[in-house]
């Protein structure tokens, strides 16, 4: 995957929506973790820590909510893993470092023109 | 939402589409006499022949352009007549070192076994290593994996947050069921490595060669298949893929593969997917790279076309 595509016309405004909310989804996950950790920190008083989960599950309800008024689930779905595939990808080449991947397509070699 | 490769699909006056005039499209590379010949119909309809050098046969057939189109039967065809053809080769001539779809040199016969001579030394070798050697490919599926249930009893930590949750206020409650999902899934992922990783090290012991696959195979003509055939065909919604291996082994060898895999297969729950012989699409090494400075690497290495 190189590009994201989301589309044209009347399927512009929904590709353009798909993406915001997969952004934000991906940035509530990274809240609820943090949030998990401080929680196990020890370091909130129990009113804050109910406070917290209260705030996140709202805005998740929220979330929720927007896809199925948009009909966008299954295409958050698809973005987010394609995008984990993406980052399979990128942690994969660090490994092997040296040189990219043979594109699927064509081969042609030999020969004396270009 | 889609995602795009590269635009393979542009109609073929664009520019950068290269121009060939006269070339051989490559199939494979095979150890072979010089009157060898296969039986057999290439891609398109063409008729396949066999160039050999000094004991080393290329299967080929003439062609003056690129196999492209924006149709995916037609593209799915040529696949699958490709790879019939690399078939045929390896029953005729032993394990064939296969080439990607569309890998085609430019110029006539005589250029051929210039490059064949060129790169003998390459070739030599892979084709005497790669001798009575097949690629198999195995895939292990679960049905009724576990429920949360089933691995709450069997983890502390778990029935731990099980506990606290049904204590805990609204908020709270909330964060913990985060956790707790966190819990399972890394619970899941490590049953899984787990088992994986077992498999590979008894199979290790076996084959030469072990590949851990994708579980999930980016692209699959079989998809292909299945979404203008039959649908639905294998899997339910509650059947996981495991894992997915390829493994090159030596024929004499694939009783002992086959019975490792009955070992796994006979686990509840557990189904084991085994098809081979395949020509070493996985295991063929990168030969050759290119003159013109682009796709450096000719060969099928790395291509997920094997099994269909």
């Amino acid at each position: 995957m190189s590009t994201i595509n989301v589309g044209d016309g009347d399927d512009a405004r929904q590709g353009l929506v798909t993406l915001v909310i997969t952004v934000v989804e991906l940035l509530i996950d990274a809240l609820e973790r943090e949030a998990v950790r401080r929680m196990e920190s020890g370091n909130l008083s129990d009113e804050e820590i109910d406070r917290l989960g209260q705030q996140l599950a709202t805005i998740e309800a929220e979330i929720e909510q927007l896809k199925a008024d948009e009909g966008i689930e299954d295409g958050v779905d698809d973005l987010r893993g394609d995008l984990d595939g993406l980052v399979s990808d990128a942690i994969e080449q660090l490994d092997t470092d040296s040189t990219p991947r043979h594109a699927p397509g064509y081969s042609v070699f030999g020969g004396e023109n270009s | 939402m889609t995602t795009d490769e590269q635009p393979r699909d542009a109609p073929t006056n664009a520019t950068d589409a290269p121009d060939i005039e006269t070339g051989r499209y490559l199939y494979c590379i095979v150890q072979a006499n010089e009157d060898a010949t296969l039986e057999t119909t290439g891609i398109d309809g063409e008729s396949v022949s066999v160039v050999t050098e000094d004991g080393i046969g290329a299967v080929v057939h003439d062609c003056d352009s690129l196999y492209d189109s924006a149709d995916l039967t037609q593209i799915q065809h040529w696949l699958v007549r490709h790879q019939t053809v690399v078939d045929a080769a390896g029953q005729a001539f032993g394990t064939p070192v296969p080439f990607q779809f569309d890998t085609i040199l430019r110029g006539d016969d005589t250029r051929l076994r210039e490059w064949l001579r060129e790169e003998s030394e390459t070739l030599r070798p892979v084709l005497s290593e790669l001798a009575d050697h097949w690629e198999y490919r195995i895939e292990v599926v679960e049905f009724d994996a576990p429920d949360d249930r089933t691995l709450v009893e069997q983890d502390d930590r778990l029935a731990e947050l099980d506990e606290q949750i049904a204590d805990a206020s609204e908020g709270q409650a909330f964060l913990l069921e985060k956790q707790f999902e966190q819990r399972l899934t890394e619970l899941r992922t490590a049953r899984r490595e787990t088992m994986a990783a077992e498999l590979e090290a008894d199979l290790a012991e076996t084959v030469r060669e072990v590949h851990t696959l994708e579980r999930s195979p980016a692209s699959d003509i079989a998809d292909v298949a299945r979404a203008e055939g039959e649908t639905g065909a294998e899997g339910g919604d509650d059947a996981e893929t495991l894992c997915r291996l390829t493994v090159l082994a030596h024929e004499d060898d694939e009783d002992a593969v086959g019975s490792i895999l009955d070992g796994v297969a006979a686990e509840d729950g557990l189904e084991v997917r085994f098809t081979g012989p395949w020509p070493p699409y996985t295991f063929a090494p990168e030969l050759g790279t290119d003159p013109d400075g682009q796709n450096g690497d000719p060969t099928g290495v790395g291509t997920d076309m094997g099994p269909l």
